[in-house]
């Protein structure tokens, strides 16, 4: 297929957190409250005057003081984002805000905190931490409402004078709906079967949308719709497709590695990825915006740190859900090393859809950044998409 | 700090290091002196009358032939010797009356169990009052349901099984990681999960509680347990929540609704009622206790502890997690080994010849399975002052039956929750373990710090750097000891003190107290 006009554009986007886009943002005055996690609702980071950005530590390499600090026993995302606030690389945020989301990262920011790694020389800059519902109910809601209003709207308000009104909130939802429903556009060609967008070109600009002010690429996503809306698929130019589900990931290189070996990621079901991190917030004019937004949350979020029974189980059938949307041939389960919800999570649920739905399953644990053990990956999806195959053949005979 | 010397010369032997061989048991018992060797010998005595009750019990013969858990119970003797290590007067006698009460305990738990369980024991209209609960759980939601029993499965299956024979949990660990469970994460709640992927728990109960108490791997591990327990036995779960940050005073209404949620669950289920006397009347053995352990954490502050060790912890774990004042048996032992506590500080009772540090013990601890801090005192003379887990509960909670206070009781039932053994330090932000081990060690006067590093508890290990330079900024010794909680193929109990030894050798430069205890070839022993 040929190059996407902007591809590169946003491949460079990602090359560091502090990107030319929140550069852009910065001297045009608005304030950057950083985050860690998915658990936390977005929109309350881009409201009028704001906008939010998810850490990532892109190329990262050497992680030796963060493992002075957590061990190496620790996953190694917290491991690099503390590595890289350390090394300097978050000071353009203005804030940041994290939740209780899992022990992890909640220790990479504390360790950021008591290292004064952020915010050198800002007077308002600020930390929080966030207690996130462990079961989705209103029970939960309620707790993420209160949650939200101590630890996001009161210090954004205090400390920068930001517009938290219901309104303010409205508006940022609306704008969240639109990155949403181009993001969704965009992933609905993965469904072709012979799709004109690959998973790893998805990957990039999801990800983007999650690291950039999102109203500083809505005008190249939307070319980018129509661009792909034109372009000439390949033909054939898999084995098989391949749904990819699991923990934060932000390193679309881990796609491009899947398809390098044959396989279509037809589906993305991960921390960064599109779902459901981009399923549009339906909103009423009765109930409070904030209520509405909370609720979304609680209800939508796929974190396996939701505990309750019935929760664990729709997790399983969300996978199933989209795997038959998209029409997925097997899924990987991939967990970064070390990583105890996932570590849980990959084993149960990859053993209840192999064994309870039928689906191929490859479970797969994975460094931060997948170029230090690119062989070893390459093996096992090589061998996975043989074994699609193979079940294939076998079953058309 | 200056040190401490013993007035008394210490009755018996001398050194214990002869004591240990290479068998799974030790090559013979210790000499303490005629009067301290009765009495020890006594209470080995009563041990054995003890499990030849429980072994009379219903369902007893079927569950020794079933669970492969069961014949560790067999080697009781053993762990209560390895908790005596070196003690005489006053100090053998606390230990003795708080395992008393700690083998009697888990002694009921396994009844209870093989009698409710289907397999074994089905006793079904025993089994329809039995409320299946975590055994990560303070059973405060238990505290107004006096008919009904909490049932802890998973203490006599994982946690005093491990006590007694430090293997028992290997056989489950390769279970559920041949299931895929990774390798790194906690033993604890991996072992869980593989006992119920092997369908080793007992089975029985109107329904279970499940907790979030101890980390993320535990709340993930029950997702197996409860789906075990919902499609394969019929038994509905109930997960009760408890917020992390539970300092934070906007998580308090979430943890109480919590708390309502499952009595509710719990009277829906079974059918029972909650009952506010029974609760104000379980509150008030609660404030009893709570009041004991900070009298004998003060006689711990002075020259002189005397209630200390795995067993001090121990009892802890046991009166507030297994309990939380249903029992009424335990206040009557808190008040036995208070009047010990006292006399053996008037008498100046000591473990060793001196003490020449004083030791807070930290992290997430290994210390039930061997006898570790009794060791370091009698090797070394590094007095363990108190641990971690025992920093539990530290103020009263509303214990007279008003409207208002019935109200407030759902938050007091959510403090003890959220200030569980295992988590009110890990969880809830830097300040609880790091911050507050600072303030124990100024309260207590302690110049040294022992770190248990568990390695695959990442609460803890996420602030080892946070430790280790907080430490020298504020001059305290700090000694990090890491271990795999309950596999010991990770580290054997010698590498664990190794780590100790090579610090006391290395960084302090001192001598043992006792070198025959340095190095003991117990790889083998249970």
């Amino acid at each position: 297929m040929r190059d996407l006009k902007h591809l590169n554009y946003f491949e460079n986007l990602l090359t560091s957190a502090h990107n030319d886009l929140v550069r852009q943002a910065k001297e045009e005055g608005r304030i950057c409250a950083a985050s860690v996690c998915e658990n936390v609702p977005e929109p309350l980071f881009n409201l009028p005057g704001c906008f939010g950005v998810r850490l990532t530590a892109p190329n990262t390499g050497s992680l030796d003081i963060s493992t002075y600090y957590m061990t190496s026993f620790l996953c190694e995302t917290s491991r690099a984002l503390l590595e890289r606030a350390i090394e300097g690389g978050y000071n353009f945020a203005d804030c940041i805000i994290a939740p209780d989301g899992c022990t992890m990262i909640n220790r990479a920011v504390e360790n950021m905190e008591l290292l004064n790694a952020l915010g050198q020389g800002k007077e308002h800059f600020f930390y929080e931490n966030m207690e996130i519902p462990f079961k989705t109910d209103e029970n939960g809601v309620n707790l993420l409402i209160l949650q939200c209003k101590n630890h996001i709207l009161t210090p954004l308000k205090e400390n920068y004078g930001i517009d938290t009104s219901d309104a303010a909130i409205r508006t940022a939802v609306r704008e969240h709906n639109k990155i949403c429903d181009l993001v969704n556009r965009l992933g609905a060609f993965r469904k072709e079967e012979n799709p004109r967008i690959t998973g790893y070109e998805f990957a990039v600009f999801t990800l983007a949308t999650y690291v950039c002010p999102k109203d500083l690429i809505m005008d190249k996503l939307e070319e980018t719709i129509a661009e792909v809306a034109e372009r000439e698929p390949d033909e054939n130019a898999y084995r098989a497709r391949v749904l990819l589900v699991g923990a934060e990931m932000d390193d679309p290189a881990f796609v491009k590695l899947i398809e390098e070996c044959g396989a279509f990621v037809c589906a993305d079901r991960f921390c960064f990825g599109s779902m459901p991190g981009r399923t549009p917030i339906e909103m009423n004019e009765s109930e409070d915006a904030l209520t509405q937004l909370c609720r979304h949350y609680t209800y939508t979020g796929q974190c396996p740190r939701h505990m309750n029974l019935d929760k664990v189980n729709a997790r399983r059938d969300y996978v199933d859900k989209i795997a038959r949307e998209y029409h997925a041939d097997g899924i990987i389960y991939n967990q970064i090393k070390f990583c105890d919800p996932w570590g849980y999570e990959r084993a149960t649920a990859g053993a209840a859809l192999r064994d309870d739905y039928g689906y191929p399953v490859l479970s797969v644990d994975r460094p931060y950044n997948i170029q230090s053990s690119a062989g070893q990956m390459r093996t096992r999806v090589q061998a996975f998409v043989e074994s699609i195959e193979y079940k294939n053949i076998k079953g058309a005979k | 700090m200056a040190i401490v010397k013993n007035e008394k010369k210490k009755a018996g032997q001398q050194t214990l290091g002869g004591l240990y061989g290479t068998g799974k048991v030790k090559k013979r018992r210790e000499w303490r002196g005629f009067k301290d060797t009765m009495y020890d010998y006594g209470r080995w005595l009563i041990l054995w009358k003890k499990m030849i009750k429980i072994s009379l019990s219903r369902g007893f013969v079927k569950g020794l032939l079933r669970y492969r858990w069961m014949y560790y119970y067999l080697s009781v003797p053993y762990m209560v010797d390895k908790f005596t290590l070196g003690q005489r007067d006053e100090i053998l006698r606390i230990t003795h009356t708080a395992l008393d009460i700690i083998v009697d305990d888990v002694a009921l738990v396994i009844k209870c169990c093989l009698r409710a369980d289907r397999r074994t024991g089905n006793d079904k209209a025993y089994s329809e009052k039995c409320v299946l609960v975590d055994e990560n759980a303070m059973v405060s939601f238990m505290m107004g349901f006096p008919d009904l029993v909490a049932l802890e499965r998973e203490v006599p299956t994982l946690f005093s099984s491990n006590l007694i024979n430090k293997n028992s949990a290997v056989h489950y660990i390769d279970v559920a990681q041949a299931y895929g469970i990774p390798g790194d994460v906690c033993p604890m709640p991996e072992t869980e999960a593989g006992i119920s992927i092997e369908d080793d728990f007992v089975v029985g109960g109107k329904c279970a509680v499940q907790v979030n108490s101890t980390c993320d791997g535990s709340m993930l591990g029950n997702s197996i347990i409860a789906n075990r327990l919902e499609k394969d036995y019929g038994i509905p779960t109930f997960q009760m929540a408890t917020p992390l940050r539970h300092k934070e005073e906007d998580t308090q209404k979430y943890a109480a609704e919590e708390i309502k949620a499952a009595i509710r669950f719990i009277e829906e289920q079974t059918g029972a009622k909650w009952n506010w006397k029974a609760y104000f009347e379980c509150a008030k053995r609660v404030n009893e206790t709570t009041k004991h352990r900070w009298d004998w954490l003060d006689v711990n502050s002075t020259d002189y502890p005397q209630f200390f060790g795995a067993v001090f912890s121990l009892y802890n774990d046991t009166n507030y997690m297994g309990n939380c004042g249903r029992s009424l048996t335990f206040p009557l032992y808190d008040r036995r080994v208070d009047a010990l506590v006292n006399k053996g500080f008037k008498n100046k009772c000591m473990i060793a010849p001196e003490y020449r540090h004083r030791c807070l013990v930290w992290g997430v601890q290994p210390q039930y399975a061997f006898d570790m801090l009794y060791w370091m005192a009698l090797c070394w003379g590094v007095m363990p002052l108190t641990d971690m887990l025992s920093m539990v509960i530290d103020k009263p909670i509303a214990e007279e039956d008003t409207p208002e206070n019935r109200e407030q009781a759902y938050y007091d039932m959510a403090y003890l929750s959220e200030n569980m053994i295992m988590r009110n330090h890990t969880h809830g932000g830097y300040k609880v373990l790091v911050d507050e081990l600072w303030e124990h060690c100024e309260r207590m006067n302690a110049d040294m710090v022992m770190l248990w590093e568990h390695i695959a508890c990442k609460a803890l290990t996420g602030m080892h750097g946070q430790f280790e330079e907080q430490a020298r900024k504020r001059g305290i010794n700090l000694v990090w000891v890491a271990h795999d909680l309950c596999d010991p193929r990770i580290y054997t109990k010698q590498a664990v003190r190794d780590q100790f030894n090579l610090y006391m050798r290395t960084i302090m430069r001192e001598e043992p107290i006792d070198p025959t205890l340095e190095v003991l070839q117990d790889d083998e022993a249970w």
